[in-house]
C-alpha cells in the first residue's frame, strides 16, 4: 500500500508562494497527473513529494509514513527527471542498476532486475553502451528503466516526454501507460500538456499559480471544470466563453448575449443562478457541444462564419457572436465557407454558468 | 559507389586568422625554444681542423677535439690584414731603412725582437730605433734584413748591431703552429699533423707542448648532458623536486576537492569561502616564500608563538643548514598554501558543470553524500582533475622562488635552482640549458602520462 497524502503543503521562494496549501490524496496504484502551465508550481509540488526541496509548511505522507523531512533516498520512491539525468560516465546497465547498488542489493538480483527493466523498455541491446552516443528517445527509455528497476511503490515523473519529438511522444505516451499499469506503482506525473494528462491520468490535478484548482477524473475535468481557467486550459480548442446578462422570461431563465440573442437555460439550473437575474453572466461551452445547421432551426441563433479551419477529423469554425469569438467544431462533411450564414444551437445541458467576477463555475461546489 | 563530383572547398578564413598567431608562436616561442635545445646538445667550438699549410684557405687534413694535447713541431708567422683578435699570438715586423757597414742605404724587414725602438710618434707609431746586439755566443753578430716580413724570405741585407734605423713600415703577423696530437686519452688520429692558427692553440712552457683551446667547427655532443648528470647537485635537485611533488600534490588535490565541495554545497555565505580561498592566487610565489620565511625564521611568528605559550625557552632555528627536513616542511606548507586555490577553482568550475538533476537523481536513488562524491562527482570531475594535474605537475617541476626564499638554494635545491645556478653563478649556458631541457622533457612526459592515465574523452563526449 502506498497512498500518498499531501496535506497543506506550501513552498515559498523569496516572497512568492510556488505552492500554496496543496491538499491531495493519491490512492494506491493510482496514476495522478499534475497539470498546469509552466510556473504554476506543479514541479515544485512534485519535488516536495520527492524530497528534493523540503516543504515549508504541511506534511507529505507516503503509505501512512510521514516523510516530510526525510531525505529523498529514504522515501522509497523513484523518479524520472525531465532532463533524464542519466549518469553520463556509466553504461546503461550501471545507470539502471545504480539505485539497487546504492541499496546494497546482491549482484545477481541487480542483474535480474536490470535485465527485467531493460526488457520492459526494449533496450536490452543498449545495456553495455554509454549514454553519450544515444538518441533522446533511447535515453528516455534508460531513465524510465532506471526508475522501474527500483520497483518502488511510488513513481514520480517530471515531464518525462517533453524533450521528445511529437511522434516519439505519442508512441511513448501509450507505452508509458501500458508500463505503469503493469508495474502497479502509485504515480504522480507532471506535465503541461493537457492531451497527455487527459489520455494518461486516472485523475488530473490542475494547478495554477501554486494552487490546485481541481482534481478529478479526466472526463469530469474536461466537461465539468470548476472555473474558467480549467475550462480554458483543458481541451483543444479551449472552452468557449460568452458574456451576457441573465434574464427571466416566460419560459424560464435565458442568457441575453450580443444583440438580443437569447440562450435558454435548462429547467435544472443551479440554485446559485436564481439571485443573479439581470446581472452579468458568462456561459461556457465546448466547441463540439454546439450544433450547427445550414437551415434555421428551433432555438438556433443565426450567425456568420468568419474563418473555416479544416483539421482533418473536424472543421473548426470561428464565429463572432456579439463581442464574443466562438470556436465551433463541425464534421468535415458539413460544407461551409467563410461569410456563410449558419444556425447555431447551444444545448442547454452543455452550458456551464460562470460568475464573471470570480470566474467560478456555478453549481460545481467550487465555492 | 559514385565519387562526389563537387569538391568541398576548404574555408580559408580560419587559416588567415590563425596566421598571426602562428607567426607569433614561431618567433617568440619556437625559435627561442629550438635555440635553447640546441645549446644543450650542440657545442659550436667542438673541433679544430688542422690545415695542410699555414693559411686560412688551405685544405683541412682532419680535426682534433677541443682539449687535445699537442706537440708543436714548427711555427710560422702569417701576415694579418686588418682584423685583430685579442687572443692572437702575434709578431711585429718592421720595415727599416739604414746605412749598412759599407755606407750603402739598405731596406728590408726585421722582426721586432731585433730592433730596439728609440723614437715614437705621439700616437705610438715607432719611427726610429737601433739594431739589438746578439748575445748568444757563436751566433752571427749581424742582423739579417729580409725582403718580406718572413724568415723564409730572401735576405735583403745585413746590419751590424747598434746600427741606427728608420722604421718606415710595420706589419703584424700571426703565429701558426704545425702540431701533432700528444694525447693518450682522447681517441684521435695520432698520426695527424697539420697547421693551426695560434688563436685556437694554448701553448705551455717553452713552446713545445700545447692543447686545442677551442675549435672552429660545431658538433652535436652529449657532453653538457653528461656534465649535468655528473653534477653533484643534479641528484639532490631532481630527488628534491620529486619529493616535493609527492608530498604536495596528493594533499593539495584532496584539500582542493574538499574546498570545492564546501563551495559547491551552497551553504549560507559559502561565496565568502571562495574569496578567502582565492587570496593566495593573487600573490607571487616569491612573496609567499618570504611570507613563510617570516613565519619560520628565528624571531618569526612560530617561534614567538611557541615562546609565548611556554613550549620553548629560546627560538629554534627551523631554516638552518642542519634542519633540511624543516626547510622541506616549510616549502611544502608554503606551496600548499599558495597553489591549492588554483586547483580548487578548476574543480569548482568542473563541479558547476555537473547538472543539478544528475546529482538529485543520485540522491533520489539512495546515494549518500559521500556515495555521490565517489560515484558521480569524482568520475564527472575527471576532465577537470586531469587539467589541474597537468598544470600543477608542470608547475611543480618549475618550483623555484619559494625554495630560494625558504632555503637559499644550498641545503635544499631543485632543478630550476640548478638551472639558475649553472647560468648565473657558473656561467655555464650549455649545462643550464641541459637542465632546462630536462625540466621540459619531464613536463611533457607527465602531461602525456596524465592524458593516458586519466582517460576521459570516450565516455564524456556529451552529457
Amino acid at each position: 500500500m502506498a497512498e500518498i497524502r499531501i496535506e497543506g503543503v506550501s513552498k515559498v521562494f523569496g516572497d512568492t508562494y510556488a505552492v500554496r496549501n496543496a491538499n491531495l490524496t493519491i490512492h494506491d496504484q493510482e496514476f495522478l497527473v499534475l497539470l498546469g502551465p509552466s510556473g504554476c508550481g506543479k514541479t515544485t509540488l512534485l519535488r516536495a513529494v520527492a524530497g528534493l526541496g523540503m516543504a515549508d509548511a504541511g506534511q507529505v505522507l507516503i503509505g501512512g509514513r510521514d516523510v516530510t523531512y526525510l531525505p529523498p533516498g529514504e522515501r522509497k520512491i523513484s523518479m524520472v527527471f525531465q532532463s533524464y539525468a542519466i549518469f553520463p560516465h556509466m553504461t546503461v546497465r550501471d545507470n539502471i542498476g545504480f539505485g539497487l547498488r546504492m541499496s546494497k542489493t546482491s549482484k545477481t538480483e541487480i542483474k535480474r532486475r536490470v535485465d527485467e527493466a531493460a526488457e520492459l523498455l526494449h533496450i536490452e541491446d543498449l545495456l553495455e553502451r554509454r549514454p553519450a552516443d544515444m538518441s533522446g528517445g533511447q535515453r528516455q527509455r534508460v531513465a524510465v528503466a532506471r526508475a522501474l528497476a527500483m520497483q518502488a511503490e511510488v513513481l514520480l515523473m517530471d515531464e518525462p516526454l517533453s524533450n521528445l519529438d511529437a511522434l516519439l511522444r505519442l508512441e511513448m505516451r501509450a507505452e508509458l501507460k501500458r508500463l505503469l499499469r503493469e508495474v502497479k506503482a502509485t504515480t504522480i506525473y507532471v506535465t503541461h500538456d493537457q492531451i497527455e494528462a487527459l489520455s494518461m491520468g486516472d485523475r488530473i490535478a490542475v494547478m495554477r499559480d501554486g494552487v490546485i484548482q481541481q482534481c478529478d477524473e479526466p472526463a469530469t475535468v474536461y466537461s465539468e471544470p470548476v472555473n474558467q481557467f480549467v475550462g480554458s486550459f483543458i481541451g483543444n480548442p479551449p472552452m468557449n466563453f460568452i458574456d451576457g446578462v441573465l434574464r427571466r422570461v416566460d419560459t424560464g431563465l435565458v442568457a441575453e448575449v450580443g444583440d438580443g440573442f437569447q440562450i435558454p437555460a435548462t429547467s435544472e439550473v443551479p440554485d446559485e443562478l436564481m439571485p443573479r437575474v439581470d446581472a452579468p453572466i458568462r456561459l461556457g461551452i465546448r466547441a463540439e457541444s454546439m450544433v450547427t445547421s445550414a437551415e434555421p432551426a428551433e432555438g438556433a441563433i443565426e450567425v456568420v462564419i468568419s474563418v473555416v479551419e479544416p483539421l482533418g477529423a473536424q472543421n473548426l469554425l470561428t464565429i463572432d457572436l456579439g463581442d464574443n469569438r466562438l470556436k465551433v467544431s463541425t464534421h468535415p462533411s458539413f460544407d461551409v465557407r467563410p461569410g456563410q450564414t449558419v444556425w447555431l444551437q447551444l444545448p442547454a445541458e452543455q452550458i456551464r454558468w460562470i460568475d464573471p467576477a470570480d470566474e467560478l463555475v456555478l453549481g460545481t461546489g467550487a465555492r | 559507389m559514385v565519387a562526389p563530383t563537387v569538391k568541398r572547398r576548404r574555408p580559408l578564413t580560419p587559416y588567415l586568422l590563425i596566421a598571426p598567431a602562428l607567426l607569433f608562436l614561431a618567433a617568440f616561442f619556437g625559435y627561442p625554444m629550438v635555440q635553447g635545445l640546441i645549446l644543450a646538445v650542440y657545442d659550436d667550438e667542438a673541433v679544430l681542423p688542422l690545415l695542410e699549410d699555414p693559411g686560412i684557405e688551405a685544405e683541412s687534413l682532419g680535426t682534433l677535439p677541443q682539449g687535445t694535447g699537442l706537440t708543436v713541431l714548427d711555427q710560422r708567422a702569417n701576415l694579418i690584414d686588418g682584423e685583430l683578435t685579442s687572443d692572437l699570438l702575434t709578431e711585429e715586423w718592421f720595415k727599416v731603412s739604414a746605412l749598412d757597414s759599407n755606407d750603402q742605404t739598405v731596406e728590408g724587414w726585421a722582426p721586432e725582437t731585433r730592433i730596439r725602438i728609440r723614437e715614437e710618434a705621439d700616437d705610438g707609431t715607432p719611427l726610429a730605433g737601433t739594431v739589438r746586439t746578439k748575445l748568444a755566443a757563436g751566433a752571427d753578430p749581424q742582423t739579417t734584413l729580409f725582403q718580406e716580413a718572413s724568415e723564409s724570405a730572401d735576405t735583403a741585407a745585413k746590419l751590424d748591431a747598434r746600427t741606427r734605423v728608420r722604421i718606415v713600415d710595420t706589419a703584424t703577423l700571426e703565429l701558426w703552429f704545425l702540431v701533432t696530437p700528444q694525447d693518450d686519452e682522447t681517441e684521435v688520429d695520432q698520426s695527424l699533423e697539420g697547421w693551426a692558427p695560434s688563436r685556437f692553440i694554448q701553448i705551455f712552457g717553452e713552446g713545445e707542448l700545447g692543447r686545442v683551446d677551442r675549435g672552429t667547427e660545431g658538433q652535436f655532443t652529449s657532453r653538457f648532458i653528461e656534465k649535468m648528470a655528473e653534477d653533484r647537485f643534479f641528484g639532490p635537485a631532481w630527488r628534491t623536486t620529486l619529493l616535493l611533488m609527492v608530498l604536495i600534490l596528493p594533499v593539495q588535490f584532496v584539500l582542493a576537492t574538499l574546498m570545492a565541495l564546501v563551495i559547491h554545497a551552497r551553504l549560507k555565505a559559502t561565496s565568502i569561502f571562495l574569496y578567502i580561498y582565492s587570496i593566495p592566487m593573487g600573490m607571487s610565489d616569491l612573496a609567499v616564500g618570504i611570507l613563510f620565511f617570516s613565519l619560520f625564521t628565528g624571531n618569526g611568528f612560530i617561534n614567538s608563538f611557541l615562546e609565548g605559550i611556554g613550549l620553548i625557552d629560546e627560538p629554534r632555528s627551523f631554516l638552518s643548514i642542519d634542519t633540511r627536513n624543516w626547510i622541506i616542511a616549510a616549502i611544502v606548507l608554503a606551496e600548499l598554501w599558495r597553489a591549492t586555490s588554483i586547483v580548487m577553482v578548476i574543480i569548482v568550475s568542473g563541479l558547476q558543470s555537473i547538472p543539478d538533476e544528475t546529482l538529485e537523481a543520485a540522491e533520489l536513488f539512495g546515494a549518500s553524500y559521500w556515495q555521490r562524491v565517489r560515484y558521480i562527482m569524482l568520475p564527472l570531475l575527471r576532465p577537470s582533475i586531469q587539467v589541474a594535474l597537468i598544470l600543477r605537475t608542470i608547475l611543480a617541476f618549475q618550483v623555484f622562488a619559494v625554495v630560494i626564499a625558504l632555503g637559499g638554494g644550498e641545503v635544499v635545491t631543485v632543478l630550476a635552482n640548478e638551472t639558475y645556478r649553472q647560468y648565473f653563478a657558473l656561467r655555464n649556458t650549455n649545462v643550464a640549458s641541459a637542465y632546462a631541457v630536462f625540466i621540459l622533457l619531464l613536463s611533457i612526459a607527465s602531461a602525456f602520462f596524465y592524458l593516458r592515465a586519466v582517460r576521459t574523452q570516450d565516455e564524456l563526449s556529451s552529457t
